[in-house]
């Protein structure tokens, strides 16, 4: 059920990385890249403390596809940024292949992010002035690697199916094209995690459903686990489990579906 | 193009700040001209101030190794006063200075000078010298090598009064003669370098004066071969023994303190003018917090797939300094252009550029390049420091 992860030949930073980090005793066996333990963010309106997640488990491996559901203000959003090392908790622990995140740096969360993470938002988030070939370049640009990443970012418009749309501009693609930009963008850096704000939440169905079936497709070929927030309910069908989050705490009225993702 | 875009692959930075400012090109523009017009106005007030002063100071031209020594006057104790040169003291003077032109000059005040016609002459003074050929070039008729009984008359003087060598003036001292000379020439312009005012004097041989006391001595050396403090050291030396006796004005001097004048009026224009550049840094730096609040979601999209804190700051101080470059490379020729202009007008060649001119020049590039840079760091600092996950939210 948990496959090593492949990493492409060319991306010797982000294979080094992982390699390294399994050395970590805790998870050297299961291959869980993010866990996260009695996990608890607070956050601090005027006087009040409001607690956004009230001590949770979770774990994710690759190949995983997890869906978060719930109503707003649940912590979905909370949930998704721990796990894409955008936020530390409050108390708890998130461990990211072993190493406990709260004792990265700023620098470091970055640097982490960058090689472990693929961000996908409802919104697209492109940069209007960068083609979509840019766009998707746009996680590496810094990495004075103009060649590999250019070969890289064509071979993922490709993969997405937009390898006629390399030169276009964002405002002059569909919103399903754009949100194919943005997975691939995500992808740049080999990602062991794709982490998706409501990914088809702009999107009519069908549009939609071409995401769904690219998540698939990446799962299967490139192990990436999968984590979305969403709050359709044919995306979490989708999903093999599904993290159902009130009030900052999992319910167990999926529990048979989230067998093993949310260790209780 | 091609190469280019290879070429340009290797600073993304660059490349995405010059996108970026490209979004909204007329608020870039208008950062743009505020640049502009700093650079632009302490280009042109530097040079242009120093063409200026330029122009003055070609009045000190001819002027460099002279001195004038005046007396120092004493209370005798009998109740009149007493320091006049004497004929003896010019001797002195001219010994201790070792073959040095040493003029005695006789200066009053009581005099009147006539016209051919009659008018009298307000303005004019009238001195007694020996050689003014030794200072002065004719601008019309000649100065006689020995001269005696004609007048040499100012270049103001003749012209306010239409005097004309061959003309006959008539000269009075009080107590000493009163006598008709014929204007033997009219003197160049000398401008108001000249420490004897030879443009509003008329000039009268010393032989007219009976046993005068001489007002004061100029003392002149050839500057390009001798200094001129050499000379006026030994003569303060030999007067100012006991008492201080006479009293050496240096026209070197008179020249160093215009200039510190002309320095000190040219700063402070050129702080004026740093004023709008204060101004664009001002602008820029509203531009850019304009434009790093607009793009905060794609800031903290940036920051969410691994752009480190100081990427951030390089791509948007990229961008404010991309703007102070282009003001500068727009600011700089109109500066030029202005200067030709300037120069033309004060010192009649478009191309009289002087280093410390366009050393303004080169001030205000670089000023204009640096304000915009540091006008973006806060902004810069500001996106930056924003937590991607508060960008997002």
């Amino acid at each position: 059920m948990a496959p090593d992860i492949s990493a492409p030949a060319e991306t010797d930073q982000p294979g080094a990385d992982r390699e390294e980090d399994r050395q970590s005793p805790r998870d050297a066996g299961n291959d869980v890249i993010i866990r996260g333990e009695s996990v608890v963010k607070e956050y601090q309106t005027g006087a009040q403390t409001v607690q956004a997640l009230k001590g949770i488990d979770f774990s994710i491996q690759p190949s995983d596809f997890v869906a978060i559901v719930g109503p707003s203000g649940s912590g979905k959003s909370t949930l998704l940024n721990l796990l894409g090392l955008l936020d530390v908790p409050t108390r708890g622990t998130v461990r990211l292949r072993g190493t406990d995140v709260s004792t990265f740096s700023d620098g470091d969360r970055t640097t982490k992010r960058k090689h472990t993470i693929g961000f996908v938002f409802q919104s697209f988030y492109l940069i209007p002035t960068l083609t979509a070939l840019e766009n998707v370049e746009m996680p590496r640009m810094l990495d004075r690697t103009p060649k590999k990443t250019r070969e890289r970012a064509k071979q993922l418009l490709r993969r997405v199916g937009l390898g006629d749309r390399l030169d276009h501009y964002p405002d002059e693609l569909s919103g399903g094209q754009k949100q194919r930009v943005a997975i691939a963008r995500s992808l740049i850096n080999d990602p062991a995690i794709l982490l998706a704000d409501e990914p088809t939440g702009n999107l009519d169905r069908e549009t939609g459903d071409d995401i769904l079936e690219l998540f698939d497709e990446l799962r299967a070929e490139e192990n990436v686990a999968v984590v979305t927030v969403t709050h359709d309910a044919y995306v979490a069908e989708e999903a093999d489990r599904v993290v159902n989050l009130v009030d900052g705490e999992i319910t167990d009225a999926d529990e048979a579906e989230s067998n093993g993702v949310v260790e209780q | 193009m091609s190469w280019l875009r290879r070429v340009a692959a290797y600073f993304p930075t660059v490349v995405l700040a010059r996108r970026n400012l490209s979004r909204a090109t007329a608020r870039s523009l208008l950062a743009i001209a505020a640049v502009v017009i700093g650079v632009v106005a302490i280009g042109t007030i530097g040079m242009g101030g120093e063409a200026f002063k330029q122009d003055q100071m070609e009045a000190f031209e001819g002027f460099g190794g002279t001195a004038t020594v005046y007396p120092v006057y004493h209370h005798d104790g009998s109740g009149s006063i007493n320091g006049d040169f004497s004929r003896q003291n010019i001797n002195r003077m001219r010994q201790v200075t070792d073959g040095t032109t040493v003029l005695p000059i006789v200066e009053r005040w009581d005099t009147l000078v006539q016209t051919p016609t009659g008018e009298v002459i307000i303005t004019a003074q009238v001195k007694g010298l020996d050689n003014p050929g030794s200072f002065y070039d004719a601008q019309s008729g000649t100065i006689p090598d020995n001269w005696k009984r004609s007048a040499i008359v100012g270049s103001r003087i003749a012209e306010n009064n239409d005097i004309q060598p061959g003309d006959r003036i008539t000269v009075s001292v009080n107590g000493s003669f009163t006598r008709k000379f014929s204007v033997a020439a009219v003197l160049e312009p000398q401008g108001f370098a000249d420490q004897l005012r030879a443009d509003r004097t008329v000039f009268v041989p010393l032989d007219e004066f009976d046993d005068p006391e001489y007002d004061s001595a100029i003392v002149r050396v050839d500057p390009t071969t001798t200094s001129v403090d050499a000379a006026t050291e030994s003569i303060e030396s030999e007067f100012n023994t006991r008492e201080r006796n006479v009293y050496v004005q240096k026209v070197q001097e008179q020249r160093e303190g215009f200039e510190k004048t002309f320095e000190t009026i040219n700063q402070f224009l050129i702080g004026v003018g740093s004023i709008s550049l204060l101004v664009a840094a001002v602008t820029i730096a509203n531009t850019m917090l304009m434009s790093a609040i607009e793009r905060e979601r794609e800031i903290g999209v940036m920051r969410a797939v691994g752009y480190p804190k100081r990427a951030v700051v390089s791509l948007l101080v990229a961008e404010s300094s991309i703007l102070g470059i282009i003001g500068s490379m727009v600011g700089v020729p109109l500066a030029l252009g202005i200067g030709m202009v300037l120069n033309q007008v004060l010192l009649g060649d478009p191309l009289a550029f002087t280093a410390a001119g366009l050393r303004y020049v080169a001030i205000g590039a670089v000023f204009g390049i640096g304000t915009s840079l540091l006008a973006g760091v806060y902004p810069a600092w500001k996106a930056a420091k924003k937590q991607p996950v508060e960008a997002l939210d």
